[in-house]
């Protein structure tokens, strides 16, 4: 290709070179083939307009110039090379001498320059001084350097003014002609070029063919088309995953994977663009921030403040005398209702500038504390307690009931072999029930109001103390074998033979039971200065305490010796009330309960090792744990505490299922039981299990509420007792019943 | 479902009927059937009396409709079966114990033959040994800590005391004859049982006599011989409630520590343990069934199968009562009754096919129920707190002071 061209353009150019120097005409012509028709237009309107002002010195144009002309006829009406010819004849003109030289060159030339402008579509370049006004070369010989760096000179101007006005008027082309001053040459002008010139002076698109008015397609109209623009079906590729992006995307990824492209760095902050303000602040202060906190809200508008509240919101006479009596601070609002007809008649508001300062007082005194509010379930907080039905046995239908009686059962007490139960009745009898029949094998008068009822809990006798008024009595019910019988029989006669009571302290005083008394079972009696309200043994059964409730005096509780009928009063002080007392089950501790607290004793050292503070107002029973180390205490004032020895002097655990005063208290001997009887006539039953284990709390579940007593002048359960071996309870009651619970 | 093919059994002569299978209403009740039956009866027989008819569909009583039954028990096809009602003929004496320290002797009409007083506490339990003849030998157990063996001719209705039993160290309070009439056991409160001999011997067991001579001796001559214990079988850890023999060497045991014990009577041995989760009252045993019933102090009468070797189980829980269950016992010639008495006053009669509801209760007592026993001859008896003893034919009901 290359080569038919140079071929061509060597045919050319000795061709022109006949008629003129043509070293870069042919040049021109192959580079304005490459120039696009927008470009040569541009290019014409510039020449153009350079035109007029050489037109002058156009004039003294040198032969070569007709040479020139003809060249430009020659080639025809073809525009392109008529345009880059004229811009030739400049150059060709600067230099005759030149000529032959350049001549030889041409071949060469051409090819350079044809290498060199191949891909380029820049403006005219043969000058490369750029868009600078001439006048700067107007002293030198020439007007610029070509693209190899030399020098273009002037074309030599030999035309005077009167050339000129000679051409002006000779020359018909002199019109137009003109004058390019960066080349320093003359360019006339074709028809076309004149046309478009006068085109583009009237203000006309340089185009003739271009139809400026042509009627306008509405592609885009405010009416909503029901067919779309184009009708042309989507395109399939439109459809289908574009495999030259797939290929792209695949060889970025193989890219990234091999490690050769590098996904997008994180940008470092290492060189400090950003730093913290903060950071060398003190943690304090900072801590404070953190603990903000909001203003206080004001409330919200309600409908006391409307201009025209519903009726109800408006004060009566008395809600608003009310309100004048009452204190500012405590009233509920701070102003009266009033109702207008309209908004415009609301007057101003005579409270705001008090209500304006009491805002600023609240902002300014709000407590400045966080309030932590804890979102817990109310259900997670309840403890997770087994289920009742886990922990049976427990007592839990009325089986027997033990009728006879014909007053209050205020006691009753289980034989250790849990076949007898004997009651103590406020109509002076104390009676023996048979357990599994409710039969009552035995009643025993002893006239008077029988307080409490206590069997010996030792197996190998069978006595049963029985406190009334101020007399402690020994039973000796014979309802065992013939051997416990006689066993018992000669503990209360032991001390017989020896020397006669010893009345240690002359206020108690032991006598012995006769004639009708004896045939009855009645053993013992021992008499007390005062009333006895409780008798208690000891595990060995051969201790007895009883109370007399007095609160002026240290006679308060004896400890009587059955073996050796001897009484003593362990306590030189009076420290309160005593309510009740109990025996240790295994050590020589002995429990004593004033009307507020239980005072532990230790019977051996004789001193006070612990104070349980009950926190109740009445102490009403007390029961020790079989083990020992709990205790349970129910008070008058509906309250069942549960005390852990261990643990502390204040309770474990408060119980307040009872909607009356609870009246007494009982522990199971085997199960993990515990009982409280009460005067609204229920039995509650708990389950506690007390583990070996020091770091393990009781376990506490209530478990079943036995009801069985009929309320009788305000009293309900009276007394609470388990059976030694089952899971039953017995409960006395104001309606002269026992019932058994299994 | 209206219609029901049915066929008809019976083991009675006098009511067979045609074995083919009638159409029968699936509405119908024992009353619609008994009905079908009667008419079958009268068109063969002509001097055919009306009588209530009984149904067992698959061993199970018809007591509701057919079609409900089916529904129930998922049967699709019926089979009914007459049974019979049996009326139960005479008896022989009857003999109690009771709170009053006295046994007493009574005939089926309800008149006291004979008070055998010689208890110094409460009879807390009685039992027959054998009849020969006129005379007859009789036990009775008390609180005393005794069981006496009495002689009783009943043509003088004379009695008197052979032995006294003495061992235990706790109120008797059950006995129970061996099948052969030579052996007898007790329990008692001391958590001991105990075996005697039943014949009765002229000769007095040697006893070791601690002190107090002059006073045994007078009770021993007040009350017949001495005898002492055979044998004594210790495990259980709570009071003996009831007794019983199960075949001539095996002794069945109840007892307050929530278990039933077989024992061995020729080693002397426990054999099995039955654990249950209440007290127990009483037991029977029916050597036509095999099976252990059980009265305790909830409201079940517990069915048990004292043979099986994967620890105890319950068969079939009897639930109707409302109080503790007293005394529970065993048809001695129906593989299925029984019938118990409890504390709420009631004398149920059972059959363990119908376990959901009793089929009868025998409400005749105002107070608590504490014995239950049938006679040979098919009668029931049950004594009660309200010092009165019933006996009760099958279906009619007779009252005795």
């Amino acid at each position: 290709m290359r080569g038919e061209t140079s071929s061509s353009n060597l045919k050319k150019s000795r061709r022109f070179s006949l008629q003129a120097p043509l070293t870069t005409i042919t040049w021109m012509t192959e580079n304005l083939h490459r120039h696009t028709v927008t470009e040569r237009a541009l290019q014409q309107i510039f020449n153009f307009n350079r035109k007029p002002a050489d037109e002058d010195k156009d004039d003294d144009l040198s032969d070569s110039e007709d040479s020139v002309y003809s060249g430009l006829e020659d080639s025809g009406s073809d525009s392109e090379e008529e345009e880059g010819s004229d811009e030739e004849e400049g150059s060709d003109d600067d230099d005759d001498k030149m000529k032959e030289k350049k001549e030889g060159e041409v071949s060469e030339e051409k090819k350079k320059d044809e290498y060199e402008h191949d891909s380029s579509d820049e403006e005219d370049i043969r000058n490369t001084v750029g868009n600078i006004p001439m006048e700067w070369y107007k002293d030198f010989p020439h007007i610029g350097y070509n693209l190899d760096g030399k020098k273009i000179y002037k074309p030599i101007r030999n035309k005077d003014e009167l050339d000129d006005f000679l051409d002006k008027m000779e020359n018909p082309e002199y019109w137009r002609t003109v004058h390019d001053k960066q080349t320093g040459s003359d360019i006339v002008l074709s028809d076309d070029q004149v046309e478009l010139v006068n085109r583009l002076q009237r203000g006309q698109f340089g185009d003739v063919n271009f139809n400026e008015y042509e009627p306008m397609v509405e592609f885009f109209s405010s009416d909503v088309m029901i067919h779309p623009v184009t009708n042309r079906p989507a395109d399939k590729r439109s459809f289908i995953p574009s495999l030259t992006e797939k290929e792209k995307v695949s060889k970025l990824v193989h890219a990234i994977k091999m490690g050769w492209i590098k996904p997008r760095r994180v940008e470092d902050d290492g060189r400090g663009r950003y730093y913290n303000l903060w950071a060398s602040e003190d943690s304090s202060i900072l801590a404070r921030h953190k603990m903000h906190l909001p203003a206080p809200k004001i409330p919200l508008p309600g409908h006391h403040e409307s201009y025209n509240p519903p009726p109800e919101y408006l004060f009566t006479d008395e809600e608003r005398a009310l309100w004048e009596q009452q204190d500012p601070a405590d009233r509920k609002l701070p102003f009266v209702p009033r109702k207008y007809s309209s908004l415009r008649q609301v007057p101003a508001f005579s409270q705001f500038i008090h209500e304006r300062f009491e805002r600023c007082l609240d902002l300014y005194l709000c407590p400045r504390q966080r309030k932590m509010r804890v979102n817990v379930n109310p259900e997670d907080l309840i403890p997770q307690l087994p289920k009742p039905k886990d922990l049976q046995p427990f007592p839990t239908t009325r089986s027997l009931v033990y009728r006879g009686h014909s007053g209050l059962v205020r006691s009753i007490s289980v034989s250790p072999s849990g076949q007898w139960l004997a009651s103590g009745s406020d109509d002076g009898s104390v009676r023996f029930w048979e357990v599994c029949s409710s039969r009552c094998m035995k009643t025993v008068q002893v006239g008077g109001a029988v307080k409490s009822v206590a069997w010996n809990p030792n197996p190998s006798v069978c006595l049963l103390a029985v406190a009334l008024d101020s007399v402690v009595l020994i039973l000796s019910p014979s309802l065992a074998d013939k051997q416990v019988i006689l066993s018992s029989e000669r503990l209360l006669s032991a001390q017989q033979e020896g020397e006669e009571p010893a009345e240690g302290n002359g206020s108690v005083v032991w006598s012995e039971a006769e004639g009708e008394e004896l045939n009855q079972g009645l053993r013992l009696k021992i008499q007390h200065p005062k009333a006895v309200h409780q008798v208690v043994w000891h595990a060995k059964g051969d201790y007895l305490a009883s109370v007399m409730p007095d609160n002026t005096s240290h006679l308060q509780v004896y400890i009587h010796q059955l073996s050796r009928r001897r009484s003593q009063n362990p306590f030189s002080r009076n420290k309160g009330l005593v309510q009740c007392v109990s025996f240790h089950p295994i050590r020589p501790y002995f429990f004593v309960a004033t009307q507020r607290s239980i005072r532990i004793y230790n019977l051996v050292k004789q001193e006070m090792t612990k104070k349980l503070q009950t926190n109740s107002k009445w102490i009403s029973s007390m029961a020790v744990h079989p083990g020992g180390d709990h205790v349970i205490c129910g008070s008058y004032d509906c309250k069942l505490s549960w005390f852990d020895l261990d643990l502390s002097t204040k309770p474990y655990k408060m119980l307040r299922h009872h909607k009356k005063a609870v009246r007494g208290v009982a522990y199971h001997r085997l199960y993990p039981l515990f009982a409280s009887a009460s005067d609204d006539g229920s039995v509650i039953v708990c389950h506690g299990t007390v583990y070996n284990d020091l770091l393990q709390n009781p376990l506490i579940v209530p478990v079943k509420v036995l009801r069985g007593h009929v309320m009788t002048h305000d009293l309900g359960v009276l007394d609470v007792t388990f059976h030694p071996t089952q899971p039953w309870v017995f409960s006395s009651g104001a309606d002269a019943t026992i019932c058994l619970f299994t | 479902m209206s219609q029901i093919q049915a066929r008809f059994f019976t083991e009675d002569k006098r009511y067979v009927v045609d074995d083919v299978p009638f159409s029968i209403p699936a509405a119908s009740e024992v009353q619609d059937l008994s009905n079908v039956i009667n008419k079958l009866l009268e068109a063969k027989n002509a001097s055919h009396s009306k009588v209530d008819f009984d149904f067992l569909v698959r061993g199970q009583f018809l007591r509701t409709s057919l079609s409900t039954h089916m529904a129930t028990e998922g049967i699709s096809t019926v089979w009914p079966a007459i049974v019979l009602k049996l009326v139960w003929i005479y008896c022989i004496k009857i003999l109690t114990g009771s709170y009053d320290k006295t046994a007493r002797i009574w005939s089926t009409e309800g008149k006291p033959a004979m008070t055998v007083a010689g208890h110094t506490d409460v009879v807390k339990d009685v039992a027959w040994v054998k009849r020969e003849g006129l005379t007859s030998l009789l036990l009775t157990a008390s609180l005393d800590q005794t069981v006496l063996l009495w002689e009783w001719n009943s043509e003088r209705n004379k009695v008197k005391a052979r032995h006294c039993c003495r061992g235990h160290a706790g109120s008797v309070d059950t006995i129970s004859v061996d099948p052969t009439g030579t052996k007898f056991c007790s329990g008692s409160w001391d958590k001991m049982l105990k075996i005697w001999s039943a014949v009765p011997t002229d000769e007095q067991d040697e006893i070791e006599e601690p002190a107090d001579r002059p006073r045994k001796k007078q009770k021993t001559q007040q009350l017949g011989l001495t005898r002492t214990p055979l044998m004594t079988l210790s495990g259980h850890s709570e009071a003996v409630s009831s007794v019983l023999w199960c075949d001539s060497e095996e002794v069945c045991s109840a007892s307050w520590d929530h278990t039933i014990r077989i024992w061995d009577v020729d080693t002397g041995g426990m054999k099995t343990t039955l654990t249950g989760s209440k007290v127990f009252n009483c037991i029977s045993y029916s050597p036509l069934c095999r099976r252990l019933a059980s009265g305790s102090t909830d409201r079940h009468i517990r069915l048990w199968d004292p043979r099986t070797k994967d620890g105890s189980l319950v068969l079939l829980s009897l639930t109707s009562h409302t109080g503790w269950v007293t005394a529970v016992k065993w048809a001695p010639s129906h593989a299925h009754q029984l019938v118990s008495g409890s504390l709420d006053n009631l004398v149920k009669l059972w059959d363990t096919r119908s376990c959901k509801a009793p089929l009868y209760d025998l409400a005749a007592h105002e107070d608590k129920v504490f014995c239950v026993d049938w006679t040979e001859s098919g009668l029931m008896l049950s004594g009660g707190a309200d010092n009165k003893l019933y006996t009760y034919r099958y279906s009619a009901q007779q009252a005795e002071a």
